[in-house]
């Protein structure tokens, strides 16, 4: 957000701060209508609230404001008996400002046709209280453009006068004495002159300077005579020295005025007259034939007593606040409305934080978590049973903190499956297919960067299956299928993953094709024996597609190489089940890459481990009698057979084994395996540090944490040691 | 070093967007709320040029005008007062106490920079 937003939302409560003054200001005007300062303060309020509206530019509440300022103007000076029905009135003039603000809020600077009704329905109310005055006032406020029309008889020449040559303006400048203690600096009016034209000649009058010894240093002695060639006009020009008015004698001659305005001209200024015209001339305002002319209608004029003079124009007769300013005001309130109309819109809904300072606020929280592990483990240590108390109910307050600081990253990924809606309608209808799609867990959140990169690799697997997995009309009738094909969007949370599935109700994939295709391309060596499931996660190799025909749409042996791409580098896995005749599913697994997950922290040896919270089922005693057989790394549980895994093998850990060992169940990728442990130490926030590079290719390890004790700990990688089971039952 | 406008304004977006267009223009900026706490701010700075408001809680811009006036590092101070066309003899009152450069409310900010740039620069 812009400074200038931020002060426009500024403006938004102060001016409902305002408005509330107001409310409780008018019913006191009504108990109180004596009470002077209150009518100030609700005055005070609607003036507030116009000026900073006009600062932004918002035309229409400058415009309504104004009638309400001026009708509190009246009974602030008594002009006015605030009556019953008057303060309603301003009341319902207040709900109006209040409704505007409102819109505002909601981006809306440019009130719609209602609005305006009730704004002018209003407004004729409010002037029907005002006099003829008042009302004329305001009618002039809104139609300013009039007062444009300015110095007429200036342009008109009257007959038979002399006009002198010069295209240029002429200007006299007589600073009084107190310009400069008024904090005025001649300069300056002349600096900013030039701003409209270009100043030909000028010169320095200092006659009226008194001898060194009387004069005063704070005093302005100084006069100008400038020749001005400028396209401006003349109440531009006047408007220059607005601000000097009244310390200043200022004259301003157009070109090609008459003669006589010279004349009057050299009359008026204190200098000697003839020292003057030498000025006009030397400078090139009046060649020595007008000069001529100016002084001899002087004595003409002296001599004839009845020749009226002229009054010189002074600049304090035409004041800004008639209508120049107005008028700008108004036009340039315009534009700039239109401007800034386009940014509010998005602005007030919702704030965009850079992303860097999200991944900073949660990092941060990573680092309080652990802070306040270490806490919990030394009071637990030292046995501090009242810190512990009070340092859990903290704890229990950064958990919380920290679920919502990550849910600011979280967005439901309905927005993005619903994309497909048209996607499906336009492809199926393309290609002469009837297919529904069907949404489900649109409510599941994930990270947004997660949700932005997954939109491709989805893309791809919908087209696939929209044109090679459902079959045209005929076959689907043939085999008996509904008619209309089905292609499944899923969503769902499971152990601190995400799983997305694209899943059809088609002809499904026909594992022989894929790998007579897998040999015919050397992807696999005709020795090798594969699983269906190793074979149909060949079709996630590069250069291998079954479809028979190349299609516009998919077919070329890129899309799901790609699809497997994208989905690795979000550290993620994608696996294809596939039953002939039946349909497919693809299945995307992806970490829900938050920095923090639950974690159950157990010990092997001397050694922590941590085990994503959300994939342990159930933690039972170990002993060798459970072993199923005692052949084999086998369990009953539940009367299921559940293989299991030894840390302690696994990770060769040597530290003491403990007399009684735990098994853990754990779930991954639908499967149910046990980890043997030595004991158990509970949940765990665990912040992961992901590992180094150096370790990447190390298995069963998603990352790593560091505990209160500042202990490392590895954070088990349940899927894959569900996967080292796989293969090691496979291979029995 | 950059010239310094106090701004004095008791509505704060006004102050808010004056400072922003002033700063913009390569001034430095001061804001007070009203009269008085702008008469503490003139203390300790050094101020080339003060906009005023004229009506304000507690002490108004007139009042304020009339005081800063009489002290003598803000004698030859210029003023500038954002008048309002539904009080004419406002402005007339600010003249009288010093203030002689104005703006009508409402006003944006290129009007403001304008009226500053007859006084002083940057």
């Amino acid at each position: 957000m812009d400074e200038l937003e931020q002060a426009k939302q500024t403006f938004v409560s102060e001016a409902q701060d305002l408005l509330r003054d107001m409310e409780s200001g008018l019913m006191q005007i009504e108990a109180e209508p004596d009470d002077a300062e209150n009518i100030n303060a609700v005055f005070r309020a609607a003036h507030t609230i116009k000026g900073s509206a006009g600062l932004f530019g918002l035309a229409h509440i400058v415009s309504f404001t104004h009638v309400v300022e001026t009708v509190l103007e009246r009974i602030r000076s008594g002009k006015l008996p605030p009556s019953g029905d008057l303060i309603a009135l301003l009341l319902e003039c207040r709900d109006h400002i209040e409704s505007l603000i409102e819109l505002l809020t909601r981006g809306i600077e440019t009130p719609d046709a209602d609005t305006e009704q009730r704004a002018e329905a209003l407004r004729t109310q409010l002037l029907g209280f005002l006099d003829g005055e008042g009302g004329a006032e305001t009618a002039k406020a809104h139609a300013p453009a009039s007062v444009l029309e300015h110095d007429v008889a200036e342009s008109q020449v009257p007959d038979g006068q002399y006009l002198v040559r010069s295209r240029y303006w002429h200007i006299s400048l007589r600073f009084g004495e107190g310009v400069l203690r008024n904090g005025m600096e001649p300069l300056s009016f002349i600096r900013y002159l030039k701003k409209l034209g270009e100043i030909v000649h000028i010169s320095t009058l200092y006659d009226a300077m008194p001898p060194a010894a009387s004069m005063d240093p704070e005093s302005c002695y100084l006069g100008f005579e400038i020749v001005f060639d400028s396209a401006a006009t003349k109440p531009d020009i006047e408007r220059v020295f607005e601000f000097v008015e009244d310390d200043c004698q200022i004259r301003i001659i157009p070109p090609h005025s008459e003669v006589t305005r010279f004349r009057e001209l050299i009359e008026a200024l204190p200098e000697a007259d003839l020292k003057v015209g030498e000025i006009l001339l030397k400078s090139g305002a009046l060649t020595e034939q007008e000069l001529e002319a100016a002084l001899h209608n002087q004595v003409v004029a002296e001599n004839q007593a009845d020749v009226p003079q002229l009054p010189v124009k002074r600049l304090g007769e035409i004041l800004v606040e008639q209508g120049v300013v107005h008028a700008e005001t108004v036009r340039s309130a315009l534009d700039k409305q239109d401007k800034v109309q386009a940014n509010k819109l998005k602005e007030s809904k919702s704030i965009r934080i850079d992303a860097d300072r999200l991944d900073d606020l949660i990092n941060l929280m990573g680092e309080l978590v652990i802070g306040s592990a270490a806490a919990t483990l030394m009071a637990r240590k030292h046995d501090l049973i009242d810190v512990l108390e009070a340092v859990s109910s903290i704890s229990r307050l950064i958990e919380d903190i920290h679920d919502r600081s990550l849910r600011l990253r979280m967005v439901q990924i309905a927005d993005t499956f619903n994309r497909f809606r048209r996607v499906v309608r336009d492809i199926s209808r393309e290609i002469g297919k009837d297919i529904d799609l069907i949404i489900d867990g649109g409510e599941t959140e994930l990270d947004k960067s997660v949700v932005e990169k997954i939109g491709d690799p989805l893309t791809h697997l919908v087209r696939n299956a929209i044109d090679h997995g459902i079959e045209n009309a005929e076959t689907r009738a043939l085999l008996g299928k509904p008619a209309n094909g089905q292609i499944r969007l899923n969503a769902y949370h499971e152990s601190g993953s995400i799983i997305i599935e694209v899943s059809d109700d088609g002809g499904g994939i026909d594992a022989d094709k894929v790998l007579a295709k897998a040999l015919a391309n050397g992807l696999v060596a005709p020795t090798q024996t594969l699983t269906e499931k190793e074979i149909f996660q060949l079709i996630f190799e590069p250069g291998l597609s079954t479809a028979e025909k190349v299609s516009n749409l998919s077919g070329r042996g890129v899309g799901m190489d790609v699809v497997k791409r994208n989905v690795i580098a979000l550290r993620g896995t994608v696996e294809v089940t596939s039953e002939l005749g039946a349909g497919t599913t693809v299945t995307i697994r992806l970490p829900l890459t938050l920095s923090i997950i639950d974690g159950f922290l157990v010990m092997v040896g001397d050694s922590s481990y941590v085990l994503p919270l959300d994939s342990v089922v159930e933690c039972v005693e170990f002993t060798e009698e459970s072993r199923h057989g005692h052949e084999g790394n086998y369990v009953a549980w539940h009367e299921h057979v559940l293989s299991f895994v030894d840390l302690r093998e696994l990770f060769k850990e040597k530290g003491p084994k403990a007399a009684r060992q735990t098994i853990v169940v754990v779930q991954g990728g639908g499967q149910k395996i046990g980890l043997v442990v030595d004991q158990f130490l509970g949940e765990f926030q665990t912040v992961i540090k992901p590992l180094n590079k150096l370790f990447e290719k190390l298995h069963c390890v998603s990352g790593s944490t560091i505990l209160g004790s500042g202990e490392v700990a590895l954070i088990l990688d349940v899927l894959a040691m569900t996967r080292l089971v796989e293969t090691r039952v496979e291979a029995e | 070093m950059a010239k310094t406008i106090l701004v004095v304004d008791d509505s704060a977006s006004i102050r808010q967007v004056v400072s922003i267009a002033l700063k913009g223009a390569g001034y430095e900026v001061i804001t007070a709320n009203d009269g008085q706490d702008a008469l503490k701010k003139l203390d300790g700075h050094k101020i080339h040029l003060i906009v005023t408001d004229v009506n304000m809680p507690v002490m108004d811009g007139i009042a304020f005008v009339r005081e800063a006036k009489k002290l003598p590092d803000y004698k030859f101070t210029p003023f500038i007062m954002l008048t309002t066309e539904s009080q004419p003899e406002k402005k007339a009152e600010g003249k009288e106490a010093g203030a002689k450069a104005w703006i009508v409310k409402p006003f944006q900010p290129p009007q403001l920079l304008d009226a500053v740039s007859r006084l002083i620069s940057p």
